[in-house]
């Protein structure tokens, strides 16, 4: 090949690569004063992994303990568009949600600092009812045969309690609290279910615990009851009991009498009036007499039937179903209601109804979803992974510059050269390909420029053998390429294959090693070969003197 | 020009069998110790919690201890990490994971607030937290195992192609011994096998192929010559004309993975030590293991078009290694 165009080509990468790694203005998400807002930023265009800016990574699975899901994957399917609906909302720059095989969903969140809120958006149901309180005194009716019921599985109860507990601690509503609430139950429940073994039964074990609110169809059960009532509900025996089309829910607030705290539980009939899923727009507002709400509009067709069905049913008590929970306490139904309603937050901050607004507008998720995966990253963390994987990278390639300068010399000099174009070409090739960087990323990059000026040694150390065989300068330097060739080149497939199994099989960090010891392998076989040799073909057409000696 | 192991003439192969005895007592002894104690998997692969913590003052470990005790999290690993004020706390029997089942942040929470609790709320940070269902787990070893098989069965069909078969099954034998004594060395040093020791491995094998077909083009090369000398001293004489290349590059290999070992943190430093192992064992291999392998597949499927080798095709007991080839040099 002309030497004109073997430069023009290397000339040519070089200024493509500087290009790709120029710091370039792009508009961004980013966090100006505590509010999301698109700017202008100017930044290297390569992508740091969670690991090295700090954030949020989540794997989402269907929860099945509730029952099974018939088409995972179409389920996860809608699931996505909510999540992302969400996540869209929420205020994060560049998020990351994706479907990950046929049952999960990933969800990236970069530079994130309230986690936990972060995972409570994008897991809550949101699934909105609007069900009647129950007229027909159904509990009470029941009520003989649960506390005979209850009075038999006492020692049964008392010992599968720390199974039921634990399913009704972290469901529904439950997950706005924070965790340490619901924790707290956990590390106490061995004790409350063991006093309550010693205590319960007799006539009367469950009705004592439940007494008649101000509703049809409210009870109200002292705070300290609540794990226990709930672990007699959640009996399967107990279940069959209760009347059909009837459903028994929590309320998500408790109430104060005469310094006693309750708890409303409420009997409701199963079939809701109308459900979330006509609504249009939900607004997070605050009202002097009913602190914190949300205020919902619904489209046409749910003002039409909520319309009629409220009409049908004034002077009943209408209970708002979240997820399961009653929220406040249900409002009776002074006259037919249009498409506006209103939620009230009871005694939780504003910002809980500005998520709970949020989530109501995205739509709910079809099927309840678990975190499989949580890994969350401080951003000084990776702010320290980068500062440390530059400072490893920086002194390996001083020693491996003066390990080769002093073996080679002149020659490794070239190599030093190839190496400099090895990072760039490197580099520029995972901006390029849009590669995220990862520590173990920067890790493999750091051991490929070890590893990188392998190709030069092979072909140098031909090129001794060339010299010794007595071979001119010009005629050593040719064969020495072309004999390293073979082992250059079947070395960095076979490694480059192996890359691209990491790749396919790896996730997350991994892959993000895969790719930058692919992009290495390319860029070093380049530099190797091309670049280093036409900076000899360089060399000796400019020195005639050249010819008879070579540092090496 | 200044040279270093230039023009050696070391008979390699003659150690083969001290080599083996050696190489097969530290993987006999590294799985053995397998055997008696299960490896230490990483979060990522057993599931569980894994937490990095940052104190403002450097905590009783045995505060830390006890407080999670209280919490009802038994058995969780406490270690410092780097500074006496960091430190990591790993939850991953199996209470702990079957706990995660609801949900993969439960224990980390917990955690989170109990030492909140007991230290104050500003004098813990949570700097890294990780929560892995049992299924991402089991679904990742698979995965660590199938791309392992995998990358062998790739590397196998591209050296047949470019090699010929018998080079390619040497080769990744000589590969495979790699895994064993690396994971050997995993179990001795009690290092945690994360995702990221799984690429280093995976390095490691392709590190080491690489070393076993720089010395096998070697031998493709002197083949295709056809000079008269048995394969035997073929494969020593592409040993020792490779050298200086291969003290080279591990030299230069070694001077990246020392800055990595020394500067680059703890996240990286059980990455670090698998590669200073893995160009150990990788050298070792091509010469110990592929080369021995190869002449024992030549004696025992000998190659029918070879003009020489079918006849005095050595094996690596011979002891007519010193052929007249060598002289002809």
């Amino acid at each position: 090949m002309n030497l004109k165009w073997r430069i023009a080509i290397i000339l040519g990468l070089t200024a493509a690569s500087i290009w790709a790694l120029f710091p370039r203005t792009v508009v961004e998400r980013v966090k100006r004063n505590g509010v999301f807002v698109y700017d202008t930023v100017r930044r290297v265009p390569l992508k740091r992994g969670l690991d090295l800016q700090g954030g949020m990574h989540l794997a989402l699975d269907v929860d099945e303990s509730k029952g099974a899901v018939a088409d995972k994957s179409k389920a996860i399917d809608n699931a996505l568009k909510v999540v992302r609906n969400r996540i869209d909302e929420f205020g994060v720059s560049e998020p990351v949600v994706q479907k990950a095989g046929n049952d999960r969903i990933i969800v990236e969140l970069p530079g994130i600092d309230d986690p936990q809120r972060a995972q409570d958006v994008v897991q809550k149901s949101a699934f909105l009812e609007f069900q009647i309180t129950d007229k027909t005194e159904a509990l009470e009716k029941a009520l003989p045969r649960i506390n005979a019921l209850v009075k038999d599985t006492r020692v049964n109860v008392a010992s599968n309690a720390a199974a039921t507990t634990k399913d009704t601690t972290t469901q529904g509503l439950q997950s706005l609290f924070t965790a340490d609430t619901s924790k707290k139950t956990d590390t106490t429940k061995t004790d409350t279910t063991a006093a309550v073994g010693s205590t319960v039964g007799g006539p009367g074990a469950f009705s004592k615990l439940v007494q008649p609110g101000q509703m049809p169809g409210e009870y109200m059960v002292a705070q300290s009851d609540v794990d226990l009532v709930t672990q007699y509900l959640s009996m399967p025996a107990v279940q069959a009991a209760l009347p059909p089309g009837k459903v028994v829910r929590w309320s998500s607030d408790t109430l104060s009498f005469g310094g006693r705290v309750y708890r409303p539980l409420y009997v409701l009939d199963a079939k809701p009036i109308i459900t979330g899923q006509y609504l249009t727009d939900a607004k997070p507002n605050s009202s002097p007499t009913e602190g914190n709400l949300v205020e919902f509009t619904m489209n046409n067709e749910g003002a039409r039937r909520f319309r009629t069905e409220t009409g049908r049913h004034v002077k009943d008590y209408m209970a708002i179903v979240l997820d399961q929970r009653v929220m406040g306490r249900p409002p009776i139904i002074q006259s037919a209601i249009g498409a506006h309603g209103q939620i009230t937050m009871g005694g939780k901050d504003l910002q809980a109804a500005q998520d709970l607004a949020l989530v109501l507008r995205a739509g709910s998720l079809p099927v309840p979803l678990k975190v499989a995966d949580v890994t969350q990253i401080g951003a000084s963390l990776g702010k320290d992974s980068i500062h440390k994987g530059i400072t490893a990278g920086v002194i390996a390639i001083v020693l491996v510059v003066v390990v080769m300068l002093g073996y080679y010399r002149f020659s490794g000099a070239l190599a030093v050269g190839g190496l400099a174009l090895y990072i760039l070409y490197t580099l520029a090739a995972l901006a390029g390909f849009n590669a995220v960087l990862t520590l173990p990323g920067l890790a493999g990059f750091v051991l490929s420029i070890g590893i990188a000026v392998d190709a030069n040694v092979l072909i140098f150390e031909r090129i001794r053998e060339e010299l010794a065989h007595g071979k001119t300068v010009r005629t050593a330097i040719d064969e020495g390429f072309r004999h390293a060739m073979s082992a250059i080149v079947d070395s960095n497939v076979s490694t480059a294959l192996t890359a691209a199994v990491l790749y396919q099989y790896g996730t997350g960090p991994v892959r993000g090693f895969a790719v930058t010891l692919l992009a290495g392998i390319a860029a070093s076989m380049i530099t190797a070969i091309f670049v280093v040799r036409t900076f000899y073909i360089i060399w000796l057409n400019r020195s005639r003197s050249a010819q008879t000696s070579l540092s090496i | 020009m200044f040279r270093i192991l230039h023009d050696t003439n070391y008979d390699f192969i003659r150690w083969w069998k001290v080599m083996a005895g050696i190489t097969i007592a530290f993987i006999v002894l590294g799985l053995g110790s397998l055997a008696i104690k299960a490896p230490n998997w990483s979060i990522e692969f057993t599931g569980g919690t894994l937490m990095q913590l940052n104190f403002t003052q450097p905590p009783d470990v045995g505060e830390i201890r006890s407080t999670l005790d209280a919490a009802g999290i038994h058995g969780a690993e406490i270690q410092q990490f780097g500074t006496p004020r960091d430190f990591t706390v790993r939850a991953q029997n199996a209470e702990q994971v079957a706990a995660q089942s609801k949900g993969a942040a439960t224990i980390a929470n917990t955690i989170e607030s109990v030492l909140k609790k007991k230290f104050g709320e500003n004098a813990v940070r949570v700097v890294r937290k990780e929560g892995v269902g049992p299924r991402v787990g089991q679904e990742l070893k698979r995965g660590a195992i199938i791309a392992i098989l995998l990358s062998f069965l790739i590397t196998l069909v591209y050296l047949s192609i470019r090699f010929e078969w018998r080079f390619a099954l040497a080769a990744v034998i000589a590969t495979s011994h790699d895994v064993f004594t690396t994971v050997a060395f995993l179990k001795l040093m009690h290092l945690e096998i994360s995702l990221t020791v799984v690429a280093g491995l995976l390095t490691v094998l392709g590190y080491s192929l690489n070393d076993t077909i720089i010395i096998f083009d070697r031998v493709r090369e002197d083949l295709r010559k056809g000079r008269k000398e048995s394969l035997y001293d073929t494969l020593n004489r592409s040993i020792n004309e490779t050298l200086p290349r291969s003290v080279m590059t591990h030299v230069t290999t070694f001077a990246a993975t020392l800055a990595l070992l020394l500067f680059a943190g703890e996240v990286i430093r059980p990455f670090a030590w698998v590669m200073s192992f893995g160009i150990v064992t990788g050298t070792f291999s091509s010469m110990y293991v592929a080369a021995p392998i190869l002449l024992w597949i030549e004696r025992k499927w000998p190659r029918k078009t070879g003009t020489r080798t079918s006849s005095s095709t050595a094996t690596p007991t011979s002891r007519t290694r010193r052929s007249t080839a060598t002289a002809t040099r």
